[in-house]
C-alpha cells in the first residue's frame, strides 16, 4: 500500500519534470504542444475514491500552472479531466467491467481500449486547456486545430511511451 | 436538514468537482491586482531559481552560437570606435559631447524563462528591482525588440514578449518614415503585423522596419523586422506581414533600457488629455 503510494508520487515528480524539461519545449510551427504530463491522470487506478482523483488531479495541475505562471488554466483543465473520468471509464467499460486487482494499462485491456480512453480524455483536457488559454472565440478555429492535434501528438506520445514504461 | 445530507452524500462527487473547479477558475480570473502581484512574486521565485539551473545547462549547449553573436556585436562596436575613422584635419579630434545628458542606459540580463508557443508569451529575467529594473522598460536583443517589462520582484522581472497578443509597440519603415502600430496576431513566432500604412507609401518586400521612438518606451530606431509580404486593406491602408529579426526560440541574453526622459514625455502627453 505504502510502496504503491510512493511509486505514484514518483509518477507525479517525474511526470511534471519530463513535461517542464522536455515536453514544454517541444512545439511545432508554434501551434502543437503535447501536454503529457496528464498520463499520471490516466493511470491512476480504478479503485481511487473520488476524492482523491479529485483532488490529485487539481494538485497535478496546479504544480504545472505554478511553473508556467498561468495559474488556474492548467489546474481547471485537469479537474475537469478527473471529474470525466469515471464516465469515460464507463462508456468504454468491457462487458464484464473492471475487475479488481486490474489497472489501466495496455497489458490488461489492451491497445484499442487504451487508446480510445486516452483520446477521449486528452482531448477533454485539451480543448478546455486551450479554449481557456485564448479566453476568447475571435480566432475558434486557429485555437480548434491547435487542441486537434495537439491531443493527438499528446496521444501518440502517451501510448508509445506505455511500451517502454511497462514492459512485459 | 436530513434531504439535505442526502443530497449531499449522493451528489459528493459532483459538489467537490464545482468545488474545485470553482476555485480553479477563481485562480484564473481573480483581477485583484494586490494577490496577482503577491503570486507572481512567489511563484517567480520559486520557478525562477528552478529556471536559473535549468538555464545555465542550455547556456552551457548554446555557447557556440552565444559566441558567434557576441563576436559580430563586438565587431558592429569596433565599426563605431573613434579608432576605426580616418582623422581628417591632425588638428580635429572626436569628443562625446559633455552638454548632452545621458537619455538611454542599457542593462544585460539573462532569459531565464520563456515561451513561445501561447497567446501570451512572457520572459523572465534573472534581474529585478534591485538592479534598477522597473515595469514599462524596454528589452531588446543583439537582432531586434524584445519585449517590454511588466513586473519585477526582487531579483527577475516578468517580460511581456512581443510574442504576446497585449503587446503594441509604434514602428516605421526605415527608408521613408512612415509610421504605425505594430501587433502580434498569435499564429506564428517569426512575424507581426504592421497597420495603418496609407496605401500611397511605396513599399517593398525586404524594407526594414524599425522602432520610431513614439511612447517613449523604446529609443528610436530599433531593429523590429523586414517586410515579408502586404495587402491593402479596405482601399486605404496596407496591412504588412513583418518577419522579426529576433529569433525568440533561442533569446539568451537581453538589455533592458532605462529611458531617462519617460517620466517626463509622460507627464507632459498626460497634461494634453481633457
Amino acid at each position: 500500500m505504502i510502496k504503491d503510494l510512493l511509486n505514484y508520487l514518483f509518477q507525479f515528480a517525474v511526470l511534471i519534470l519530463a513535461q517542464l524539461l522536455v515536453f514544454n519545449n517541444i512545439e511545432l510551427s508554434g501551434f502543437i504542444n503535447p501536454y503529457v504530463y496528464v498520463l499520471f491522470i490516466l493511470l491512476i487506478p480504478f479503485e481511487i475514491p473520488k476524492l482523491v482523483l479529485l483532488v490529485s488531479a487539481f494538485l497535478l495541475g496546479l504544480s504545472v500552472d505554478l511553473f508556467l505562471g498561468t495559474p488556474g488554466v492548467h489546474s481547471s483543465a485537469c479537474v475537469f479531466m478527473a471529474f470525466a473520468r469515471p464516465r469515460v471509464l464507463a462508456l468504454f467499460s468491457p462487458r464484464e467491467g473492471y475487475q479488481t486487482g486490474t489497472l489501466p494499462r495496455i497489458s490488461y485491456f489492451g491497445l484499442e481500449w487504451f487508446v480510445k480512453y486516452t483520446m477521449m480524455l486528452v482531448l477533454l483536457h485539451h480543448f478546455i486547456l486551450f479554449y481557456l488559454e485564448v479566453l476568447t472565440l475571435h480566432h475558434f478555429f486557429a485555437t480548434f486545430f491547435r487542441a486537434l492535434l495537439s491531443s493527438l501528438l499528446t496521444s501518440l506520445i502517451i501510448v508509445i511511451s506505455q511500451y517502454f514504461i511497462f514492459r512485459k | 436538514m436530513r434531504n439535505l445530507l442526502r443530497f449531499i452524500v449522493q451528489y459528493h462527487f459532483l459538489i467537490l468537482f464545482l468545488l474545485i473547479e470553482t476555485f480553479s477558475l477563481f485562480l484564473l480570473f481573480s483581477a485583484n491586482p494586490y494577490q496577482k502581484v503577491r503570486f507572481y512574486n512567489y511563484s517567480h521565485d520559486i520557478s525562477g531559481r528552478m529556471s536559473t539551473r535549468i538555464e545555465n545547462i542550455k547556456d552551457y549547449l548554446s555557447l557556440r552560437d552565444e559566441n558567434r553573436i557576441l563576436a559580430e556585436e563586438n565587431a558592429r562596436l569596433y565599426n563605431r570606435l573613434g579608432s576605426s575613422f580616418a582623422r581628417v584635419a591632425a588638428d580635429s579630434v572626436y569628443m562625446g559631447d559633455s552638454i548632452q545628458p545621458r537619455k538611454f542606459l542599457y542593462l544585460t540580463a539573462r532569459v531565464v524563462n520563456n515561451t513561445v508557443n501561447k497567446q501570451f508569451n512572457y520572459l523572465t529575467l534573472d534581474k529585478g528591482s534591485l538592479s534598477g529594473i522597473k515595469p514599462e522598460m524596454a528589452v531588446i536583443g543583439s537582432e531586434g525588440i524584445v519585449g517590454i517589462v511588466k513586473s519585477v520582484s526582487d531579483n527577475y522581472a516578468s517580460v511581456l514578449s512581443a510574442l504576446n497578443r497585449d503587446f503594441i509597440v509604434s514602428a516605421k519603415i526605415q527608408k521613408n518614415g512612415y509610421f504605425g502600430p505594430l501587433k502580434w496576431n498569435g499564429n506564428s513566432a517569426d512575424y507581426a503585423t504592421l497597420v495603418d500604412i496609407p496605401h500611397h507609401v511605396k513599399i517593398e518586400t525586404g524594407d526594414t522596419i524599425v522602432t520610431s521612438g513614439f511612447g517613449g518606451v523604446f529609443p528610436e530606431g530599433y531593429h523590429i523586422g523586414t517586410i515579408s509580404d502586404f495587402r491593402l486593406k479596405g482601399g486605404n491602408y496596407y496591412e504588412i506581414r513583418v518577419k522579426l529579426s529576433t529569433d525568440f526560440r533561442k533569446l539568451n541574453y537581453v538589455q533592458v533600457i532605462k529611458n531617462y526622459a519617460l517620466n517626463e514625455i509622460d507627464s507632459l502627453e498626460k497634461a494634453n488629455k481633457p
